[in-house]
C-alpha cells in the first residue's frame, strides 16, 4: 500500500509541473500528427510514381517516341519530359532530389538502336547510349533505375521484334522496294511497342497486410511508420525515468524514505510504478491518435496491443532506472537517456528498416529489445496476426526489464 | 566634527505586489564602522541589502553610498562596495584560484595587480595551499571563507554582508566574526544582516533593529538596551503546555511581557527577585512545574520583546 | 566601452573554460555524434561493394508453382523453366529458395514470417505463353516491412516473364503484319522466332547482371565534390544531422547556464559588479557562440580525418559553419529565455529540440523525396535550412549556390537572439 502511496505522491508532482505535463501530453499528439501529415500525404498524391526527368534529344526518332509511351506505362515510374535544358539541368535535378532519376535520350539514339537490334557494326566504336543519371545508393534510385533499364530493354525488344518480322516476312517473300521495307519495319515497330504497353505476362505484387475495414489502404506509409514511431517516442520515456530518481536522491528525500519502514525494493517499486503510469499514458495517446485519426487498426487485437506497450514500457522503466543507478547529476541523465534513444532506435529498426543495412548490423539489431517491440507492433497491424504473435516479443521484453531491474536495484545508491 | 557618512538610507520602500517587505526605513552607517541590521527571518534585512547592493529597485525612497545614489549612479556604487551573499555564489567547477581571478576581473582588476591581491587574499582566508582546487570538493567553511574572500578583492570601501554564519558549526562562525573585525580594523566600514543578537552585540557600533520590513529601534547596544530600562529578562522552562500559564503570568504584577517558544517561556519583569516567587505560586496552582530559570540582564532580545511582544529566534 | 567589452570577453572564457571541463558535456558534443556516425557508417557503408553490387540478407522465397505443363509440348512448363532460373547459382548469394505445395502455403508462410517474398505462378502460366491471346499474372506476395529484397526478387521473375512476352509479342507482330499482307505463317516459323528471340533476350540480360546494359549508360548526378567512397558518403550525411541536431543541443544548453547560475547565485553577485547587465549577457552569449563554433570545427575535421568525408569547397563550408553557428546560438538564447529553472529545462529541451529536430528532417534523411508539406514544415524551421545548406555544400555546390539559405539562417539567427535579448534584459532588468 506504501508503494501506491508513493507512486500517487510522484505523479501529484508531476502534474503540478504544468510545464512538463503538458510536454508529456501534447509531444505525443504533435509527434504523430506531425509524422502522418509526412506519411499521410505520400498516399493522397495524385501520382504517388517516382518522378523521372526526361530529356529527348532525338525528337525525329519515333523509336525515341515508343520510349516515352513505354515510361509512361511503368507501375514505379512516371516520366516528367524536360522540354529544355542540358544533362547538367537533369543532374542537378537528381542531386537535389526533386526526382528520381533522369533519362537522356542522345541526338541518333533511335537509329542506333535500330542498328544493335539488327546487329549491324557499331557506329564509331561505341554503341549509342542513352544516359540515365541516378543516385543508385537511394532506395528511389535503385527502383527507377530498374523500371528505367526495363523500358528501354523493351524497347530494344521492339526494334529487335520489328527486325525479326521484317526478316521473317522477306525469307518468305520480298519487298517491292526498300520504302515498303521500310514501312513494314515500322509498322512492326509500333505494333510491339503498343503490345509492351500491357505485356501478356506480368508481374504483380502483394503486401501480405492484414484485411480491415477501418484502414482504407492498408499498405499505406503511416502503417508502415507507426510502430517505429511509438517505440521512439517511448523509449524518449527514458529520461523522465531517470530524471525523477536522480532529483530524489539529490534532494536527499530518498534517503529520508529509508528512514520509513519501506525496504528498498519497495521504494524503487514506487518510483518504478511512478515513471510506468506517465509512459503508459503516453503510448496509449499514440495509439489512440495512430487508431482514430490515422485509422491504423491497433484495436483489431487489443489484448495483444496492450501486452506489447506494457512489456515496452517496462523495459523502458527499467533502462531509465539503471541510468539513474549510475548517474549522479540530471546531466548524466540527459547524456545517457539520449545516447540509449539513439541507439535503441537505430538498432532496432526504428529509424529505418534493418533489411537495408547489411547483414552484420541487421542481427545485431534484432538482439534489441526495440526490434521485438517492432516485431510484436508490426505482426499486429502489417502482419495481421493475432495474440500468439506477440507472445515471444512481450516475454523478450519482459525479459530485457528483469535483468536491467536486477542490476539497477543492485546497483542503486539512495544517497 | 561630524563622521563622514558611509551609507545614508533614506525612507527606503519595496514592495513585492501586496507585500510590503521593507517600509519607510532611514538610517546612517558612519564610515569606517560596523554597523549591524538585526531583525528576525523575514524582517526586511535581505531586501534592504539587496537595494543597496543595486539588485533590487526601491519603490520608494533613496540611498547613499560613499556619496552615490543607488537610484542615478549604481555603478559608482558597484565600485565602493564588496558584497558577500547569504548563500555560496562561486563557481563549482572552478579553482579557487580562477573564481578569484574572475571576480577581480569583474570588478575592473587586471594584470599583475590582479594576480598580487589574489595572492594577498588567499592568504587572508587561509586557502593558499588550496588555491588549485576546484571549489566543489572544498567543505562547507572552506567556501565560506572564499566567500568572504571574493568580496575583499577590489578593497572596497564598504562591505556588505549578509548573514554569513547561518547555519555553520562554531569554529568556523568564531573565524567570521574575527575576520570581520580585522576588516574593521583596515579602515572598512561593514553593514553586516544577523538575526543572532550575540552577533550584533560582539560586532557593532550601531545596531538597527528591524521587525516585519520597519525600522523599530536604532542606537548603540547601551542606547538600545535602556529601552528597556531596569527590566530584567528571565527565561523559564516548564514541563507542560505554555498556554497553562501564560495568561496567569501576564496578569502577574511586575511582569511586562511575556513570550513563548516552545516550552521556554521569556519574560520582561520590574524584579526578578519579587516576581519569580509569584510565577512559582501561579505555576504550582496551574499544576505546572518550572524546571530551569535563567536571569538575564538587559539585552538586545529584551529589547526585542519589548518593542514587539516577540522572541528575536520565532 | 572598451572596459564593458573586456568584461565581457572575461564571462565568455570563463564559460567556454567550464563548458569544455564538464565531462558529459563533452560527450554529448563530441563523443555522441561521431559514435552515432560510426554507427551508420558501419550500418550502411558496408552495405555496397566496391562493384556496385548489394550485400543484402538473403532473401527467403518460397514458390508455388501452379503452372499446368504443356503435354504437346512434351511437357515444357515455363514455371518450371521460372523455377530454374531462380534456383540457378549466380543467385544463391541473394535468394534462400524453396518449393511450396500451394497457394495457400506460400501466402501462409510469408504470414507466419518462415519467407519473405512468395511467388506465386498461376495454373496457365505456359497456356498463356503458348497461347496467341493468352496472358497470365505471377503473383509476388511480400512481408510488409521489406523492401529490398523483395524489390530484387521482383526484378528477376520480371526479367524472365519480359523474355516469354517479349516471345509472344514477337509471334503475334509476325502473325498480325503476315495476316495483313495475305502471306501464310510457317509453323515452324514461330518456333524459330521464340527461339531468335529467347537467345536475343538472354544476351540482353546477361549483360544487364553484368552491368553492362547495351542501351543504357548509367551514371552518378554530377557533383563538384571530390569522388568519394559510400561510406565516406553515409558518414558525411549522417554527420551532418547529427552535427546540427547536437549544435542545437551544445546551445541551448550553454544558454541555460544563465538559469543555473541564477540558482547558483553567481549571477546576481555579477550584477553586484561593476559590470553592466549589456556585458554580463553579452559575454554569456558570446559565449554559447564560441562554444557551438568549436564543437561544429571539431567533429568537420574529425569526420574527415576518421571517415574520410570531403565537406566541400573551402568558402561554402565556412559560410555554412557560420550560418549554423549563428543560428544555433540565436535559437539557444530564444529557448532559454522563455524557461524558469533547471528542472523545467531539462524536459522542455528535450522535447522541443527532438521535435524541432524532426520537423527539420534531421531524422529522416533517408527520404530523398519527401512529401510536399513535409518539404513545406522544414522550411520553416532552423534545422532545415541548416541541413539545406549543409547537403549543399557536401555535395560540392559553390558559395554562391548556398548562398540562400546562409543568408536565412543569418537572418533566423538574428531575430531568436533579439527577441532572446529583449526578454532576458526585461528579466533582468
Amino acid at each position: 500500500m506504501r508503494v501506491i502511496d508513493l507512486t500517487l505522491k510522484d505523479l501529484r508532482q508531476l502534474v503540478r509541473d504544468w510545464k512538463t505535463a503538458f510536454f508529456m501530453v501534447a509531444m505525443p499528439i504533435v509527434f504523430t500528427l506531425f509524422f502522418g501529415l509526412i506519411f499521410g500525404g505520400q498516399g493522397g498524391e495524385t501520382d504517388p510514381r517516382l518522378p523521372v526527368a526526361f530529356l529527348n534529344n532525338d525528337c525525329s526518332s519515333s523509336l525515341s517516341a515508343s520510349l516515352l509511351s513505354l515510361l509512361e506505362a511503368s507501375s514505379s515510374i512516371r516520366p516528367v519530359v524536360l522540354d529544355e535544358g542540358s544533362a547538367q539541368t537533369a543532374s542537378e535535378l537528381v542531386r537535389d532530389g526533386e526526382r528520381a532519376a533522369a533519362l537522356i535520350v542522345p541526338v541518333g539514339f533511335g537509329q542506333a538502336a535500330e542498328r544493335l537490334a539488327s546487329g549491324e557494326a557499331i557506329v564509331d566504336g561505341q554503341p549509342m547510349k542513352a544516359t540515365v543519371i541516378v543516385d543508385q545508393h537511394q532506395a528511389s534510385g535503385q527502383t527507377a533505375v530498374q523500371a528505367i533499364e526495363t523500358a528501354v530493354t523493351r524497347l530494344l525488344s521492339a526494334a529487335q521484334i520489328a527486325r525479326i518480322s521484317t526478316e521473317a516476312f522477306e525469307a518468305s517473300t520480298s519487298f517491292e522496294d526498300q520504302a515498303a521495307r521500310q514501312a513494314y519495319q515500322d509498322q512492326a515497330l509500333a505494333l510491339a511497342s503498343e503490345a509492351w504497353r500491357e505485356p501478356p505476362l506480368f508481374v504483380t505484387v502483394e503486401k501480405a497486410v492484414v484485411e480491415s475495414e477501418l484502414q482504407e489502404s492498408p499498405a499505406n506509409a503511416y502503417v508502415q511508420s507507426s510502430p517505429g514511431m511509438i517505440i521512439q517516442f517511448t523509449i524518449h520515456g527514458l529520461m523522465m525515468s531517470g530524471m525523477i530518481m536522480v532529483l530524489e536522491r539529490k534532494t536527499g528525500t530518498l534517503r529520508r524514505l529509508l528512514t520509513t519502514p519501506m525496504t528498498r525494493a519497495q521504494i524503487i517499486a514506487g518510483k518504478t510504478l511512478s515513471t510506468l503510469v506517465p509512459v503508459l499514458v503516453q503510448e496509449t495517446l499514440l495509439v489512440a491518435v495512430g487508431q482514430f485519426v490515422f485509422g491504423v487498426d491497433y484495436l483489431r487485437e487489443p489484448v495483444a496491443v496492450v501486452l506489447v506497450m506494457v512489456a515496452l514500457a517496462l523495459w523502458v522503466c527499467s533502462l531509465g532506472l539503471l541510468i539513474a543507478a549510475f548517474a549522479k547529476i540530471e546531466d548524466q541523465v540527459h547524456t545517457w537517456s539520449l545516447v540509449a534513444m539513439f541507439v535503441f532506435s537505430a538498432l532496432g529498426g526504428a529509424w529505418f528498416p534493418l533489411e537495408i543495412t547489411g547483414k552484420t548490423f541487421a542481427a545485431i539489431g534484432h538482439l534489441t529489445p526495440t526490434a521485438w517491440a517492432m516485431d510484436g507492433f508490426q505482426n499486429i497491424v502489417l502482419r495481421g496476426q493475432g495474440l500468439t504473435s506477440v507472445l515471444l516479443p512481450v516475454s523478450i521484453l519482459l525479459a530485457y526489464a528483469v535483468v536491467f531491474f536486477a542490476l539497477a536495484v543492485w546497483r542503486f545508491r539512495f544517497e | 566634527m561630524e563622521q563622514r557618512k558611509a551609507v545614508k538610507v533614506h525612507d527606503l520602500y519595496k514592495d513585492f505586489g501586496d507585500v510590503h517587505a521593507v517600509q519607510g526605513v532611514s538610517f546612517d552607517v558612519h564610515a569606517g564602522e560596523i554597523f549591524g541590521l538585526l531583525g528576525p527571518n523575514g524582517a526586511g534585512k535581505t531586501t534592504i541589502l539587496s537595494m543597496l547592493s543595486c539588485l533590487l529597485e526601491p519603490t520608494q525612497g533613496d540611498a547613499l553610498v560613499m556619496g552615490h545614489s543607488i537610484l542615478s549612479d549604481p555603478m559608482a556604487v558597484k565600485e565602493a562596495i564588496g558584497v558577500v551573499p547569504q548563500d555560496i555564489a562561486l563557481y563549482p567547477d572552478l579553482s579557487a584560484r580562477e573564481n578569484l581571478i574572475f571576480w577581480g576581473k569583474m570588478h575592473g582588476m587586471r594584470g599583475p595587480a590582479l594576480r598580487q591581491r589574489v595572492d594577498e587574499v588567499l592568504q587572508i582566508t587561509g586557502l593558499t595551499d588550496r588555491q588549485k582546487g576546484r571549489v566543489n570538493k572544498f567543505s562547507g567553511g572552506m567556501r565560506r571563507r572564499l566567500n568572504v574572500g571574493v568580496a575583499l578583492l577590489h578593497k572596497p570601501q564598504v562591505i556588505f554582508m549578509d548573514e554569513p554564519t547561518v547555519g555553520i558549526d562554531p569554529q568556523s562562525r568564531r573565524n567570521i566574526l574575527d575576520s570581520v573585525k580585522d576588516l574593521n580594523e583596515q579602515g572598512m566600514t561593514v553593514l553586516y544582516t544577523t538575526h543572532y543578537m550575540e552577533e550584533a552585540q560582539e560586532l557593532s557600533d550601531h545596531i538597527a533593529i528591524m521587525d516585519e520590513g520597519k525600522l523599530i529601534a536604532y542606537g548603540t547596544h547601551d542606547e538600545l538596551v535602556q529601552i528597556v530600562g531596569e527590566q530584567d529578562r528571565i527565561d523559564v522552562s516548564i514541563n507542560a503546555e505554555s498556554e497553562r500559564v501564560i495568561k496567569q503570568w501576564q496578569e502577574t504584577e511586575g511582569v511586562h511581557k511575556v513570550s513563548a517558544d516552545d516550552g521556554t517561556l521569556t519574560l520582561l519583569v520590574d524584579d526578578s527577585n519579587i516576581v519569580l516567587p509569584r510565577l512559582f505560586e501561579s505555576a504550582t496552582q496551574a499544576g505546572v512545574r518550572i524546571t530551569s530559570v535563567e536571569i538575564q540582564e538587559p539585552n538586545l532580545e529584551a529589547v526585542f520583546l519589548h518593542l514587539t511582544g516577540r522572541a528575536l529566534r520565532d | 566601452m572598451t572596459v564593458h567589452l573586456r568584461k565581457a570577453i572575461d564571462i565568455a572564457l570563463k564559460d567556454l573554460i567550464r563548458s569544455f571541463r564538464n565531462v558529459f558535456g563533452l560527450v554529448m558534443m563530441f563523443l555522441v555524434p561521431i559514435l552515432l556516425t560510426a554507427m551508420m557508417y558501419f550500418a550502411f557503408g558496408t552495405l555496397f561493394r566496391g562493384d556496385g553490387g548489394f550485400d543484402v540478407p538473403l532473401t527467403r522465397v518460397q514458390v508455388a508453382n501452379l503452372d499446368v505443363p504443356s503435354p504437346q509440348l512434351g511437357g515444357f512448363s515455363a514455371g518450371q523453366i521460372l523455377l530454374e532460373f531462380l534456383q540457378d547459382e549466380s543467385l544463391s548469394n541473394l535468394l534462400q529458395l524453396s518449393e511450396a505445395p500451394d497457394e495457400a502455403s506460400a501466402r501462409g508462410a510469408v504470414k507466419n514470417q518462415t519467407a519473405d517474398v512468395a511467388i506465386i505462378v498461376p495454373s496457365n502460366f505456359t497456356a498463356a505463353v503458348l497461347e496467341p491471346e493468352g496472358t497470365a499474372r505471377v503473383t509476388l506476395v511480400q512481408d510488409p516491412t521489406l523492401t529490398l529484397g523483395p524489390s530484387i526478387v521482383k526484378g528477376l521473375v520480371s526479367q524472365l516473364a519480359d523474355t516469354f512476352s517479349g516471345a509472344k509479342i514477337a509471334a503475334g507482330t509476325v502473325a498480325r503484319q503476315f495476316g495483313q499482307r495475305g502471306v501464310p505463317v510457317k509453323p515452324q516459323m514461330f518456333q524459330d522466332i521464340a527461339t531468335e528471340y529467347a537467345t536475343w533476350a538472354a544476351e540482353v540480360g546477361q549483360a544487364r547482371a553484368d552491368g553492362m546494359h547495351p542501351a543504357l549508360d548509367v551514371q552518378a548526378p554530377l557533383s563538384k565534390a571530390e569522388p568519394r567512397s559510400w561510406g565516406a558518403e553515409v558518414a558525411g550525411l549522417v554527420m551532418v544531422g547529427m552535427m546540427i541536431f547536437f549544435a542545437f543541443f551544445t546551445g541551448a544548453n550553454t544558454a541555460g547556464t544563465i538559469i543555473s547560475e541564477q540558482e547558483n547565485g553567481t549571477l546576481a553577485r555579477l550584477f553586484t559588479t561593476p559590470t553592466t547587465h549589456t556585458a554580463i549577457l553579452g559575454g554569456k552569449f558570446t559565449g554559447v557562440f564560441v562554444t557551438v563554433l568549436v564543437q561544429v570545427l571539431v567533429l568537420t575535421l574529425l569526420t574527415t580525418a576518421i571517415f574520410g568525408v570531403h565537406w566541400g569547397m573551402p568558402l561554402t563550408v565556412s559560410l555554412a559553419v557560420l550560418a549554423l553557428v549563428i543560428v544555433v546560438s540565436g535559437f539557444g538564447v530564444f529557448i532559454i529565455s522563455f524557461i524558469k529553472t533547471t528542472r523545467q529545462q531539462g524536459s522542455v529541451l528535450g522535447s522541443v529540440l527532438t521535435l524541432a529536430g524532426m520537423a527539420g528532417g534531421l531524422f529522416t534523411t533517408s527520404l530523398s523525396t519527401p512529401p510536399r508539406a513535409f518539404e513545406i514544415i522544414q522550411l520553416l524551421t532552423p534545422h532545415g535550412w541548416a541541413l539545406r545548406a549543409w547537403k549543399l555544400a557536401l555535395a560540392g555546390a559553390s558559395a554562391g549556390e548556398v548562398a540562400l539559405p546562409v543568408v536565412v539562417l543569418l537572418g533566423m539567427g538574428a531575430v531568436f537572439f533579439a527577441i532572446g535579448a529583449l526578454r532576458f534584459r526585461k528579466r533582468f532588468a
